[in-house]
C-alpha cells in the first residue's frame, strides 16, 4: 500500500506538467466509458444512473477512508442527508429546479458531514467503526421519526423535478437523468482531483500515514479531517440529490447501515486511495450484482459472496490496486 | 457509434412488433434477503395460476421476467422498473411486497403505457398515485379494523396497542384506534416500538402495568413475531387472560410451524387462511404446493400474486395483447370472480380490493400441525384506510 | 420497587444471551485481531445443524448442542485453512471484504439448502415454560442462558489466563514471529482458538435461538448488535465483553420498558457515549 502512495505522491512535485496530462486523460476515459455505456446498453440507463448515484458515495468515502484512513461503516447517513434534503425541498418548500436540488443535497450532506464527521472522528479503529454505525443508525431512527417531513417507512414520494435548463424533462427512458449524472460525476471527479492533490489533499494522506509527525509539524488534526468529512459529505450529498432526483422518491434504505457497508464493500473492491479504484470498485460490484440477480434472482447472493472471496484472495488490492501493481511490476519501475 | 445507435433502434423496433405473441410480466418481489420466503409465495402464486390456467391468453404467449428486490429501495425499485419496460419490453408490471417500491414505479406508468398490478404493498395511499395502479392483496387499515369489532364483541373494554414503529405498523395502530373508539371502546396505552426489537420482555411489562384486558400487536411477518408471540407466553400475559388481538401478518402460515404451541389461540383478522374451505382454495392450494415445493411455506402473498395474474389475464383478454394501459384497467374495474380466498371484487373507484375478511384463530390439526381456523367473517370490506386519510 | 427487579431480571437475561452469542466474536477480534463479520454465520450454522438434529435426527436438546458445535467447527476448518489463514495480518478493510465475501455465500447456501422459513430448536420439557420467581415469572430457557453465560464466561477466562495455552495464543497475538522462533506453532494456535471462537458461535446461535431465531438472514441481521457489543467491551476482554452485555442489555431493556418509542435513540446515544469515555472499549487492553 505504502508503495503505491509513495510513487504517486512523489511524481506530481518531479514531473508538474504530467498530472495535468494524466487527469485530462483520466477524465476523457472516463468520459468515454459513460458514452460507451449509453450506446452499449440504451435500455439500462436507470441502472447505470444509479451506479453513477452511487458512485458518488463511493467516491465520499474513498475522501475519508482512503484518503485519511477513517474507517467508516456509516457514510450512507451523508448520502441520505444529501437525498432527504434535496427531496424535502422539493416536495414541502416548491423547489425543484435540478440544479437547485443538487445544491440543496450538497448543503445537506455537508452539514451532515459536520455532525457525523465530528463524532466519528473521536474514535480510532474498531472504536471509530463502531461510532459510525452509532450514527447511521441515529440518522435513519431520526428520519423514520419525522415521518411528517420524510414520509418515514413508506418513502418521500412527490419529488417532480424540473427539465433541466427549462430544456431537458426527465423521460422513461432516463436520457436526461443519466446526462446529467455523468456531468456531475465528472465535475466530481474533476475537482476532488484537484483537492487531493492540493497541498490540503497531501497534509490528509500525511496523516493517514503519521498522524502524530502531522500534529508535531503544527498543523490540526482534527481540523484537517473534519474538512475532508465536509467535503465528503458535498459530495455524497450530491450523490443522494442524484438518486433523489432521478428516482423521484427517497426511501430510508438511503440512510441504512446496509447502503454504507456495501459502499464501503465497493471501495475495497475497487481498491481504495485512488478515484479510479472508487469508480471502478462501484461499476464492477453493480454491474455483477445486476448481472447476476436477473440471471438468477433467487439464488445469487452466493454467487457475489464467491466474488469478493476471489478478490481478496487473488487481488488483494482491490481491482485497481492490484492491476497497478501488475502494471508497475510489468514496467520493471514498481520499486 | 451511428450505426450502433440505429442498430439499438432497430432492436427496439423489431422487439415492439414481436409483442403480438408474447406477451411479458415483469414481477417485481424480495426474492432473495430476510424477505425471500414471501418472493418465494409470490412465485409459487403466478405459477400456480399458470399451471390451473395455461401460458397463452388467446394466441398469446404469456412470459414472466423476474426481478429480485431484497428490501424496501425505491431508486433500486425504480431502476428495475425501467429496465423491464425499456429492455425487456413488458407490457404489465407486478409483484412489490413494499409499499415505497411501488410508489417509486407509480410516476413512470403513463409515459410507460403500462398497468401496474400490486400483490402485497399495503399501504393505502398506492393506489392514488397513479390511475393504472390495481392491487389484488389488502391493506393495513382493511384487515386491522374489523379487529375492533372483535375486541368489542367480545366485551373487551380496555385495549393496548403495541405496533412496530414503521408505516405499516402505525397503519393498523391507527386503524385500530378510530374503530375501536368509534365503537366505544378505550385504548389506555399505545406502545411503538424499534423494528430490530428482539427481546420483547420489556415490552410485555408494559402491558401488564397498562392493566388492559386485551393487547392489540402489529409486528411484520417473519422471525421477530416469534420472539414476541413467545414473549406473550412466558410472561404470563396470556395465563393472566390479557387476550391477543393482531392482523394476520402475525400468524401467516409459513411461521406457525416455529411458534407452534405458543401461537394456540391467538385471535387475528386477515383476508386469507390457507385453510379457508371452499373448492377454489383447495384447487390453488393443490396447485401452490407443487409450485413452491415445500407445502409448510405457503403464505397469503401467495394469494395475491394468483388473484393478481387472474386480473393480468383478464386485463389482456380485454385488450386483445395490444398494449393499451388505461383500456387493461379501466376492463379490470368493477371486475368480480371467486378467488380462493372467496368472493372479491374490484373496487372501480378506488382500484383496491372489496374482500372478506375472516377472522381466525389458531388451532391445532389432527396431524398435530398449527393452522388459522376462519371463526366468522366481515363481508364485503372495502379500504377504510383511504378514507380516514382524507 | 417490583416493576424494577422484573425490568432488571429481563435485562440480565437479555445481557448474557448477547454475551453467550458474541463472545466468541471478541476471541477472533481481540486475540486473533481478525474482523471476522462472518461470526454471525457461523452461529447461524450452528443453529441450523441443532435444528436439523432435533427436528430431523431426533437428537435430544444436549446431544443436538454437542453435535452443532462440533458439526460447526468441522465445517470451519477447511475455511480457516482456506480461507481465513489469507487474512491474518492483512488490513482490516480486506477482512471485511473477505468476511462479508463468506457471509453472503453462507446466506445464499442456508436460504438454498433449508428454505426460507425459521427453523426452532425444540426445548426440553425442563426448560419449557415459565418459572415462578415469586414476583414474576420467567421462561426458564432463559435462566439456562444466564447460566450458560457464566459458565462460558469462567472457562474462557481459564483457558485464557491460567492454561499454557492461553500464553501460548497472547504470546502469538503479541508478537507472532518471537512467539514461533521461541518454538510455539503459531499456525496451530492460531487454528484451535479459531476453532474455540466458532464453536462459541455455534453454541450462542443455539442458547440464543429462542430470542434470535435461525433463519437464513440471521447472518446479516444480528451482526450489527455482535461487533457493538463486542467493541464497547474493548475487543479480546472476557470481563470486558461481559460488562458490555450486561450494561447495554440494561440499557436496552430500560429504554424499550420507559420509552419505547425512541429505544433506537437511547441504546446508541449511548453506545456513543461509552466509546468517546473509552475509546479502547470498557475493559480493552491498550496496545
Amino acid at each position: 500500500m505504502a508503495a503505491i502512495e509513495n510513487t504517486s505522491a512523489a511524481k506530481p512535485a518531479a514531473t508538474r506538467p504530467n498530472w495535468l496530462v494524466r487527469d485530462l486523460v483520466g477524465l476523457a476515459v472516463i468520459l468515454a466509458v459513460a458514452a460507451i455505456g449509453y450506446f452499449l446498453f440504451p435500455n439500462n440507463l436507470a441502472l447505470l444512473t444509479r451506479i453513477l448515484g452511487v458512485a458518488l458515495l463511493v467516491l465520499s468515502i474513498d475522501l475519508v477512508t482512503g484518503f485519511c484512513g477513517v474507517a467508516t461503516l456509516g457514510h450512507a447517513a451523508l448520502f441520505g442527508a444529501g437525498a432527504y434534503a434535496s427531496g424535502i425541498a422539493a416536495v414541502h418548500f416548491g423547489i425543484t429546479d435540478p440544479l437547485l436540488m443538487v445544491v440543496v443535497g450538497a448543503i445537506g450532506g455537508a452539514l451532515a458531514g459536520i455532525v457525523s464527521g465530528a463524532v466519528i472522528l473521536r474514535g480510532h479503529g474498531l472504536a471509530q467503526l463502531v461510532l459510525s454505525i452509532a450514527v447511521v443508525h441515529l440518522f435513519h431512527e431520526a428520519a423514520n421519526k419525522a415521518s411528517a417531513y420524510t414520509g418515514g417507512s413508506d418513502g418521500l414520494s412527490g419529488i417532480s423535478p424540473d427539465p433541466i435548463f427549462g430544456m431537458f424533462a426527465f423521460d422513461l427512458w432516463g436520457r436526461t437523468a443519466y446526462g446529467f449524472a455523468v456531468a456531475l460525476v465528472a465535475i466530481a471527479f474533476v475537482v476532488l482531483r484537484l483537492i487531493t492533490r492540493s497541498p490540503f489533499g497531501m497534509l490528509c494522506r500525511g496523516i493517514k500515514e503519521d498522524p502524530i509527525r502531522i500534529r508535531a509539524m503544527g498543523a490540526s488534526v482534527q481540523g484537517t479531517l473534519l474538512k475532508m468529512y465536509v467535503i465528503s459529505g458535498a459530495v455524497a450529498g450530491v450523490g443522494g440529490a442524484l438518486n433523489a432526483i432521478s428516482t423521484q422518491v427517497v426511501g430510508l434504505d438511503s440512510l441504512s447501515f446496509t447502503l454504507s457497508a456495501e459502499a464501503l464493500v465497493m471501495l475495497v473492491l475497487g481498491g481504495t486511495g485512488s478515484l479510479y479504484g472508487a469508480l471502478i470498485g462501484t461499476v464492477s460490484f453493480m454491474w455483477f450484482e445486476d448481472f447476476v440477480s436477473a440471471a438468477n434472482p433467487f439464488h445469487w447472493l452466493t454467487i457475489v459472496g464467491a466474488l469478493l472471496i476471489a478478490v481478496v484472495l487473488f487481488a488483494p488490492r482491490g481491482l485497481y490496486g492490484s492491476a497497478q501493481t501488475l502494471l508497475d511490476r510489468f514496467r520493471g519501475d514498481g520499486k | 457509434m451511428k450505426k450502433s445507435v440505429l442498430a439499438a433502434l432497430a432492436v427496439l423496433a423489431l422487439s415492439s412488433a414481436a409483442f403480438a405473441d408474447t406477451i411479458k410480466v415483469g414481477v417485481v418481489g424480495p426474492f432473495s434477503g430476510p424477505f425471500a420466503i414471501q418472493g418465494k409465495n409470490f412465485k409459487a402464486g403466478i405459477d400456480a395460476y399458470m399451471a390451473l390456467n395455461g401460458s397463452k391468453v388467446g394466441d398469446n404467449d404469456i412470459e414472466i421476467v423476474y426481478r429480485d428486490l431484497p428490501a424496501a429501495d425505491p431508486a433500486q425499485s425504480k431502476a428495475l422498473a425501467q429496465e423491464l419496460v425499456v429492455k425487456e419490453g413488458v407490457q404489465y408490471l407486478a409483484g412489490f411486497y413494499f409499499t415505497p417500491d411501488a410508489m417509486a414505479v407509480t410516476p413512470l406508468l403513463e409515459q410507460a403505457n403500462v398497468p401496474l398490478v400490486v400483490m402485497n404493498a399495503a399501504t393505502s395511499a398506492i393506489v392514488t398515485k397513479s390511475p393504472l395502479v390495481v392491487r389484488t392483496s389488502f391493506t393495513t387499515w382493511q384487515t386491522s379494523a374489523p379487529m375492533a369489532k372483535v375486541a368489542k364483541e367480545r366485551g373487551v373494554k380496555k385495549v393496548i396497542t403495541v405496533v412496530s414503529d414503521y408505516g405499516p405498523g402505525i397503519d393498523s395502530e391507527n386503524a385500530f384506534k378510530t374503530t375501536f373508539t368509534a365503537e366505544g371502546g378505550e385504548v389506555v396505552d399505545s406502545v411503538r416500538m424499534p423494528l430490530s426489537t428482539n427481546d420483547f420482555s420489556p415490552i410485555m411489562q408494559r402491558v401488564k402495568d397498562s392493566g388492559a384486558d386485551a393487547v392489540f400487536a402489529f409486528l411484520p411477518s417473519g422471525p421477530t413475531t416469534l420472539g414476541f408471540v413467545k414473549a406473550y407466553n412466558e410472561n404470563g400475559l396470556a395465563k393472566a387472560g390479557v387476550q391477543f388481538l393482531a392482523p394476520g401478518d402475525l400468524t401467516q402460515e409459513s411461521d406457525l410451524p416455529a411458534l407452534g404451541q405458543a401461537a394456540e389461540g391467538l385471535l387475528t383478522t386477515f383476508h386469507y387462511a390457507v385453510s379457508h374451505d371452499s373448492a377454489e382454495n383447495k384447487k390453488f392450494v393443490e396447485a401452490a404446493h407443487k409450485a413452491i415445493g415445500n407445502p409448510a411455506e405457503l403464505s397469503f402473498p401467495s394469494v395475491g400474486a394468483y388473484d393478481g395474474m387472474h386480473v393480468i389475464y383478464k386485463m389482456i383478454e380485454a385488450t386483445g395483447g395490444k398494449q393499451d394501459a388505461q383500456k387493461a384497467v379501466d376492463a379490470v374495474k368493477g371486475l368480480a370472480w371467486e378467488s380462493p380466498r372467496g368472493p372479491v371484487s374490484i373496487d372501480p373507484e378506488t382500484r383496491h380490493m372489496t374482500q372478506n375478511i375472516y377472522l381466525r384463530e389458531v388451532a391445532k390439526a389432527a396431524d398435530g400441525t398449527y393452522y388459522n381456523k376462519e371463526i366468522a367473517t366481515f363481508e364485503k370490506q372495502g379500504d377504510p384506510g383511504l378514507a380516514a386519510a382524507k | 420497587m417490583q416493576t424494577v427487579f422484573s425490568v432488571g431480571i429481563d435485562a440480565l437475561a437479555y445481557g448474557m444471551v448477547l454475551f453467550v452469542i458474541s463472545i466468541g466474536l471478541s476471541v477472533t477480534m481481540g486475540l486473533m485481531r481478525v474482523v471476522n463479520l462472518a461470526h454471525g454465520a457461523f452461529a447461524m450454522i450452528g443453529g441450523y445443524i441443532a435444528s436439523y438434529a432435533t427436528q430431523t435426527l431426533g437428537f435430544g436438546y444436549g446431544v443436538a448442542i454437542l453435535v452443532a458445535v462440533v458439526g460447526t467447527i468441522i465445517i470451519a476448518i477447511p475455511v480457516e485453512r482456506f480461507l481465513y489463514r489469507r487474512i491474518y495480518g492483512a488490513p482490516e478493510l480486506t477482512q471485511v471484504l473477505m468476511t462479508i465475501g463468506i457471509t453472503f455465500c453462507v446466506i445464499g447456501i442456508a436460504n438454498y439448502v433449508f428454505g426460507p422459513t425459521l427453523k426452532t430448536i425444540p426445548l426440553p420439557e425442563a426448560l419449557r415454560g415459565p418459572v415462578d420467581l415469586g414476583f414474576r415469572s420467567i421462561a426458564a430457557h432463559k435462566l439456562f442462558a444466564i447460566a450458560c453465560g457464566v459458565a462460558v464466561a469462567g472457562a474462557l477466562w481459564f483457558l485464557i489466563e491460567k492454561t499454557s495455552f492461553g500464553v501460548k495464543l497472547r504470546a502469538s497475538v503479541d508478537n507472532a514471529a518471537m512467539a514461533a522462533s521461541l518454538g510455539v506453532r503459531t499456525k496451530i494456535v492460531y487454528a484451535v482458538s479459531f476453532a474455540v471462537a466458532v464453536g462459541l458461535a455455534a453454541f450462542g446461535g443455539i442458547v440464543g435461538a429462542e430470542l434470535l431465531p435461525i433463519e437464513p438472514y440471521y447472518a446479516l441481521r444480528y451482526m450489527v448488535t455482535f461487533l457493538v457489543v463486542v467493541s464497547v467491551g474493548g475487543a479480546g476482554s472476557i470481563p470486558g465483553a461481559l460488562l458490555a452485555c450486561l450494561l447495554l442489555g440494561a440499557i436496552d431493556t430500560s429504554g424499550r420498558y420507559l420509552l419505547p418509542e425512541y429505544g433506537e435513540f437511547f441504546f446508541y446515544l449511548a453506545v456513543i457515549a461509552i466509546v468517546c469515555v473509552f475509546p479502547r472499549g470498557l475493559l480493552g487492553r491498550s496496545k
